[in-house]
C-alpha cells in the first residue's frame, strides 16, 4: 500500500562496483544524458521490453521501487500486478495450469516452493545459479533461509527477496511506567502482560496483542514464535512430524495462556487490528515483523515514535537459546509459463541481489527484510534501524522453518485450524495439538 | 363483414398458426439453452470430473480416484456440520428479512413521498460492495475500537469490552445482522412494490366498512401479499445458503468452525489446501443438500401460491 | 394499460404522526453504517479503531490517497462496464426465454426449474471450467469477456423476476396479435415488452448491481489494473498488512457513487415497474 512515506531517493541507489561502463551509463543517466546511456549496450539492454511481474500487495512499494530502479538501470519495462497476500499461490498456480501465462516473475511464500514445484508453476533455477554464482554470491544468504527458500526436491527454483521473521516489539514508555525490563522468556512475558493489562485495562491499555486470527499465516505466525522459544520444530529430519515432541504442547499452552491478558481477543486480532493497536499505544507488547520498526518510527502513523524497542523471541521450557521464527518470507521465482524466462531471470538476479536488497531496506514502506549477511549487516542498515538489526543480527541465521513441502498449505491449515480451537476455548491444548499430528501423519504419509 | 371474414381464417390457420408459434416460441427460448448449456451443463460435467478424480489446483484430474472424494466429504463431520449450518443460517435469515422487509415496506408505505425516498434510501445497502459491508460490521462489532463497544461503554452499559465476532454465539448473530442490513432492503422493496399495487378500493371500502387497521391488514393486505412474500422468500434462501463474503470477512469462519457455512467450506478446500477435487464432491453433495431442504419450502410456496392468487 | 393508476385522489396535506418518526429513525438505522464508513474514510489509521464515531483529528488524506494507491478510477468504470453490459445481455437472453417458457409449458418449465436449480450451486469450484472456457474463447482479462460472464450467470435471477410481470399479460393481447398475422419474436418486442417495460427496467437494475458486486469471478478472471474491477480493488486493500480502512472506505463509496446515480435515474421505472408487475 503506498502510504504517505516517501518512497526513499533512488540516489541511495548504489551502483555496481564491477561495472565501470554501467556505472558510467548510470552517472550519465543521472545528468539526464540519456542518449550517451544508451550507447553502452549493457546499460539499455532490454529496451523496449517489458515483464509482466506479480507481488503481494504489501510488498507493492518494493514492487514500484524494483520496475523503477530496473528501468533506470536497462530501459526494461516492468508491469507490476498486485494480489492480496492470500491469492498468491491460487493465481500463479491458474495463471500457467490453464496456460495463460500471463506472468513472468512471481512472487512466492517459500511455505509454498514444494507445492509450486511440484505442480510445475516454477523453472528449476539450480544450474543457473551455479552459473551466475559470482554475480549472485549465494553464499551471502542467510543459512536458515536460503535452503527452505529456494530447495524443493534437491534442486533450487528461486531467490530469496525478503528475509521475514518476527520479533518482540514493546512499549517503553509503558514498561516504563511499571518498571519492567523487556521478557527474555515466555513466562517473563505472560507476567509482564498480565500486569499491564491488570493496571491499565481500565483505560483500554493492554499488556499484549496477540494475532489469533484463523488464517494460518496469522495463527501459525503467534504459534511459531512460541514454538522457536521452546526449541521445537516442525518435522524431523526425516520428514515426519514433530508436532510429538513436548515443545508443540508447551507452545501451544503458552499461546493459550496468553489470550486472556491479550488485546480483545485474539481470534478477532489479525494485523489489522494488531498492529494499529500498538502503534496507537494501547498494547505494550506484540509480536511483528521486524519492519514494524520503520512504521513506528514514522510520525505520521505512529504515537509512539522513539517509545518502542524490539528483542528477540522469548525463549520457554528447557530452552535457553533464543530462536527466530521465519514467519512469512518471500522469493521470487521465473514463471514456467513465461516465454521470457532469460529476461525475467535477468531480472530476478538484479532484484534479489545485495545492492538492490540494501536499497529497499532503507525504503520505508517496502515492507522487506534482510536476507544476506551482507545486508543484514550493512552500516546503512545498522544506522535506519538500530533497534530491529541489533535484534535480528546473530539470531535470523537460526531462524525456525514452516514446513515447504507440497503438502504445506494442507499441513499448516490442518494447524491453524486446531490452534483456533484451542483459542475459542473448545480443545485442550494437548488434545489439538495430538489431533494435528495425527493428521500430519496421515497427510505426510499418503 | 370483413370480421367473420377474419375469424374464419383465423380458425382455419389456427393449427398452421400454433405450430409457427410454437417453433417461434423455441428459437425464442433458444439463447437460453444455450445459456444453460454453458453455466449449468458443462460446469457440472466438469464438477462430476473432478469430483470424480484427484485434483488439485495446479494438476487438475490427475488421477482417477472414483467415490474417494465422496466417501471423505460425506465421512468429514466438519463439512457434514457445515452442511447444518449453512441451513441454520439461511433458513432464520430469509425468515428475518421477510418479516423486516415487510415490516418496512408498511412503514414506509404510509408516506407520502415514499416512492422516491424509500428507494433512493433501499438501494444504498445492496449498492455497497459485500466486502465493504463486512468491513463496515467488523469495524462495528470489533470487541476492542468497535463502534457498538464504544457506544455500549459510554451508555455505561459494559465496562469491558465485549467480543461479538469472537464469541460462538454473538458471531452468528452478527453475521445474520450484516446479512439482514444488506438484504431487508431488498426485499421491503419487492414488498413496497407488490402494497402499493394492492387495489385502493378494496382497501377503501374495508376502511368504510369500520374494518381497524390490523383487521384490514390480517384479512386482505396480507393475504393479497402471500404469493409474493413465498417467492422472495424463496429467493432470498437460495442466495442465503450460499453465504460466503461476510463470514470470510467478519469470522474467518471462526471462531473454532462455529460460523463456517459450507460455502466457505469450499473455499477453504479448493483454495487453501487446493484440494479441487475434493471441494468438487463438496459442492455437488451441497447442492443435493440445498435441493432437499429447499423442496419442501419450494412446494409449499407455489401452493400458497396457488391458493392466493 | 397502467393497471395501477387509479382515479387521482385529492392529496390532503400530510399530517406527522408517530409512525412517521418510527420510520425516519429506521430509515436513519438503516443509514448508520454507510454513515460510520463515510466518517472512517475520514479517519487516519490510528482513529479507526477508537471506538467512536466521529474521528477526532479528521483528515482528507484518505480520499486521493484511495485514488492513488489503487488504479480505483479505471476499476470503477470497469465495473460499470461490465456490470451494465452484462445487463444488457441477461435481458436479452431472459425476456424470449421468460415469454417463450411460459408459452411452452411443460418443456418450458423443466428449462426454467434448470435454471432455478444452477442458481443453487455456490460458484466457487465453477470458477475453474469458465476459466477454462474464457481462455479458450480468447476471453481472459477482459471486460467483455466478465461481462458475458456476468451476462449469462444471472440469467436465473432475472427469469425469476420477469416471469411473474409476464404472466399477467392476458392471452387475449397476443391471440389479437397473432390474428394480424405476427408471430412470436414480434408479438414479444412490439407488444409484450412495452407493458412489461417497467418490468423489465426493475431486472435490469437488480442485475446490474448484482453485477457491480460480483467478486470471486472477477478476481479469478483478471489480473491486470486495466481490466480489474472494483470489488477486486477493494480486495486489495483487504489484502494488505497494515490495512488501511480509511482509504478502503472512500474507495468503496466513491465506488457506490456511478451505480446509485445510474439506479436513481432509472428508479422511477423501478417502483413503478415493480408495482405493476404484482398487481393481481
Amino acid at each position: 500500500m503506498t502510504s504517505p512515506h516517501d518512497r526513499g531517493s533512488l540516489s541511495a541507489f548504489p551502483i555496481g562496483r564491477r561495472r565501470l561502463l554501467a556505472g558510467a551509463s548510470a552517472g550519465a543517466l543521472g545528468l539526464g544524458l540519456a542518449p550517451f546511456g544508451r550507447a553502452f549496450a549493457q546499460a539499455k539492454r532490454f529496451d523496449g521490453q517489458s515483464l509482466n511481474l506479480m507481488i503481494i500487495q504489501p510488498h507493492v512499494v518494493a514492487g514500484r521501487y524494483l520496475a523503477e530502479a530496473w528501468e533506470k538501470l536497462t530501459g526494461g519495462k516492468v508491469n507490476v500486478t498486485a494480489v492480496p497476500y492470500d491469492q498468491l499461490q491460487a493465481k500463479a498456480t491458474l495463471d500457467v495450469q490453464s496456460g495463460t501465462n500471463n506472468f513472468d516473475v512471481i512472487d512466492y511464500w517459500y511455505t509454498g516452493v514444494g507445492a509450486l514445484a511440484n505442480d510445475g508453476i516454477i523453472v528449476d533455477v539450480t544450474d543457473r545459479i551455479e552459473r551466475d554464482k559470482a554475480e549472485i554470491q549465494p553464499d551471502d544468504y542467510l543459512r536458515s533461509i536460503y535452503d527452505p527458500y529456494t530447495l524443493a526436491d534437491g534442486k533450487r527454483w528461486g531467490l530469496p527477496y525478503d528475509g521475514d521473521s518476527h520479533l518482540l516489539f514493546y512499549n517503553t514508555e509503558i514498561f516504563g511506567r511499571h518498571g519492567l525490563k523487556a521478557p527474555t522468556t515466555w513466562d517473563e512475558y505472560l507476567e509482564r502482560s498480565k500486569a499491564i493489562t491488570e493496571a491499565e485495562k481500565a483505560n483500554g491499555i493492554y499488556g499484549a496483542a496477540v494475532l489469533g486470527g484463523k488464517a494460518p499465516i496469522i495463527i501459525g505466525a503467534s504459534y511459531t514464535n512460541r514454538l522457536a522459544g521452546f526449541g521445537g520444530r516442525y518435522l524431523k529430519e526425516d520428514g515426519s512430524s514433530a508436532l510429538d515432541e513436548s515443545a508443540a504442547v508447551e507452545a501451544a499452552k503458552a499461546l493459550k495462556d496468553a489470550a486472556p491478558s491479550a488485546l480483545p481477543t485474539p481470534l478477532e486480532t489479525r494485523f489489522e487490528e494488531g498492529l494499529p493497536a500498538f502503534l496507537s499505544g494501547k498494547v505494550a507488547m506484540i509480536e511483528f515483523w521486524s519492519d514494524l520498526g520503520v512504521y513506528a518510527q514514522d510520525p505520521k502513523g505512529s504515537k509512539i515514535v522513539d517509545k518502542w524497542d524490539a528483542v528477540r523471541i522469548p525463549v520457554g521450557g528447557s530452552n535457553k537459546t533464543s530462536r527466530l521464527a521465519l514467519n512469512s518470507g518471500f522469493a521470487f521465482a521465473i514463471s514456467s509459463g513465461s516465454e521470457k524466462q532469460e529476461h525475467a531471470w535477468e531480472f530476478i538476479k538484479f532484484a534479489t541481489s545485495a545492492k538492490t536488497g540494501l536499497g529497499l531496506l532503507l525504503t520505508t514502506g517496502s515492507g522487506i527484510d534482510p536476507d544476506r549477511t551482507s545486508t543484514l549487516n550493512a552500516p546503512e542498515y545498522k544506522q535506519f534501524a538500530p533497534k530491529v538489526q541489533t535484534a535480528l543480527a546473530g539470531a535470523l541465521e537460526n531462524g525456525l522453518p514452516w514446513p515447504n513441502g507440497p503438502e504445506s498449505p494442507q499441513l499448516m491449515q490442518v494447524l491453524a485450524d486446531e490452534l483456533a480451537l484451542i483459542l475459542a476455548d473448545q480443545k485442550a491444548p494437548e488434545e489439538a495439538i495430538a489431533a494435528a499430528h495425527e493428521q500430519w501423519t496421515a497427510i505426510i504419509g499418503s | 363483414m370483413a370480421l367473420a371474414e377474419s375469424i374464419d381464417t383465423a380458425r382455419t390457420d389456427a393449427p398452421a398458426r400454433r405450430r409457427r408459434w410454437r417453433l417461434g416460441n423455441a428459437s425464442l427460448a433458444s439463447p437460453l439453452v444455450v445459456t444453460l448449456a454453458l453455466t449449468t451443463l458443462y460446469p457440472l460435467v466438469a464438477l462430476v470430473a473432478l469430483s470424480l478424480s484427484k485434483s488439485t489446483l495446479g494438476k487438475p484430474l490427475r488421477d482417477w480416484a472414483g467415490i474417494a472424494n465422496f466417501t471423505r466429504v460425506l465421512g468429514d463431520p466438519a463439512f457434514l456440520a457445515s452442511l447444518w449450518r449453512s441451513a441454520a443460517f439461511a433458513f432464520p435469515m430469509a425468515a428475518v428479512e421477510l418479516v423486516l422487509g415487510l415490516a418496512l415496506a408498511l412503514l414506509f408505505h404510509r408516506l407520502v413521498r415514499a416512492g422516491r425516498v424509500f428507494t433512493s434510501l433501499a438501494l444504498l445497502p445492496l449498492m455497497t460492495p459485500p466486502v465493504m459491508v463486512g468491513v463496515a460490521w467488523k469495524l462495528i462489532f470489533a470487541a476492542d475500537g468497535g463502534l457498538l463497544n464504544g457506544w455500549l461503554r459510554a451508555a455505561g452499559l459494559i465496562d469491558a469490552p465485549m467480543s461479538f465476532l469472537g464469541s460462538s454465539s454473538w458471531a452468528a448473530v452478527a453475521i445474520v445482522v450484516a446479512d439482514a442490513w444488506q438484504w431487508t432492503p431488498f426485499v421491503a422493496l419487492l414488498c413496497f412494490a407488490a402494497i402499493k399495487g394492492l387495489s385502493e378500493e378494496v382497501m377503501e371500502a374495508a376502511r368504510l366498512d369500520g374494518a381497524t387497521a390490523w383487521q384490514r391488514f390480517r384479512h386482505i393486505t396480507l393475504p393479497l401479499l402471500v404469493p409474493t412474500l413465498a417467492a422472495v422468500f424463496l429467493l432470498r434462501l437460495v442466495m442465503a445458503f450460499k453465504l460466503f463474503d461476510l463470514v470470510y470477512v467478519l469470522t474467518f469462519g471462526g471462531p473454532g468452525f462455529d460460523t463456517t457455512t459450507s460455502g466457505f467450506q469450499i473455499w477453504r478446500l479448493a483454495f487453501e489446501q487446493f484440494d479441487v477435487g475434493r471441494a468438487a464432491a463438496a459442492t455437488l453433495v451441497f447442492v443435493g443438500f440445498v435441493s432437499l431442504v429447499i423442496w419442501p419450502a419450494s412446494r409449499a410456496a407455489r401452493r400458497l401460491e396457488a391458493r392466493y392468487t | 394499460m397502467t393497471l395501477a393508476a387509479h382515479p387521482a385522489r385529492p392529496q390532503a396535506p400530510h399530517r406527522w404522526s408517530w409512525i412517521d418518526l418510527v420510520a425516519v429513525l429506521v430509515a436513519a438505522a438503516f443509514l448508520l453504517p454507510l454513515a460510520y464508513l463515510l466518517s472512517v474514510s475520514f479517519k487516519s489509521p490510528d482513529q479507526v479503531l477508537s471506538g467512536s464515531f466521529l474521528p477526532e483529528a479528521p483528515t482528507l488524506a484518505n480520499w486521493p490517497a484511495a485514488f492513488g494507491a489503487t488504479a480505483l478510477t479505471r476499476f470503477i468504470v470497469n465495473s460499470v462496464l461490465t456490470a451494465v453490459l452484462g445487463g444488457v445481455v441477461t435481458i436479452l437472453i431472459a425476456l424470449p426465454a421468460a415469454y417463450a417458457c411460459l408459452r411452452l409449458d411443460k418443456a418450458g418449465e423443466r428449462l426454467v426449474s434448470i435454471a432455478f436449480g444452477s442458481f443453487v450451486a455456490p460458484p466457487i469450484v465453477a470458477a475453474i471450467p469458465f476459466f477454462f472456457l474464457l481462455k479458450a474463447a480468447g476471453l481472459l482479462n477482459s471486460v467483455v469477456g466478465l461481462a458475458l460472464v456476468y451476462g449469462l450467470t444471472n440469467v436465473p435471477v432475472a427469469l425469476w423476476l420477469l416471469m411473474p410481470f409476464l404472466r399477467r399479460i392476458p392471452r387475449e393481447i397476443e391471440d389479437a396479435a397473432a390474428i394480424d398475422g405476427a408471430g412470436p419474436l414480434v408479438t414479444l418486442v412490439r407488444v409484450i415488452a412495452p407493458l412489461v417495460a417497467p418490468g423489465i427496467a426493475a431486472t435490469a437494475i437488480i442485475v446490474v448491481i448484482l453485477g457491480y458486486n460480483e467478486f470471486l469471478f472477477a478476481s479469478v478472471f483478471t489480473f491486470a489494473d486495466e481490466t480489474r474491477t472494483l470489488t477486486v480493488g477493494i480486495s486489495l486493500f483487504q489484502g494488505d498488512r497494515l490495512v488501511n480502512f480509511g482509504q478502503m472506505a472512500a474507495a468503496s463509496l466513491a465506488g457506490i457513487a456511478p451505480i446509485y446515480l445510474i439506479a436513481l435515474l432509472a428508479q422511477r421505472w423501478l417502483v413503478a415497474g415493480l408495482t405493476e408487475g404484482s398487481v393481481k
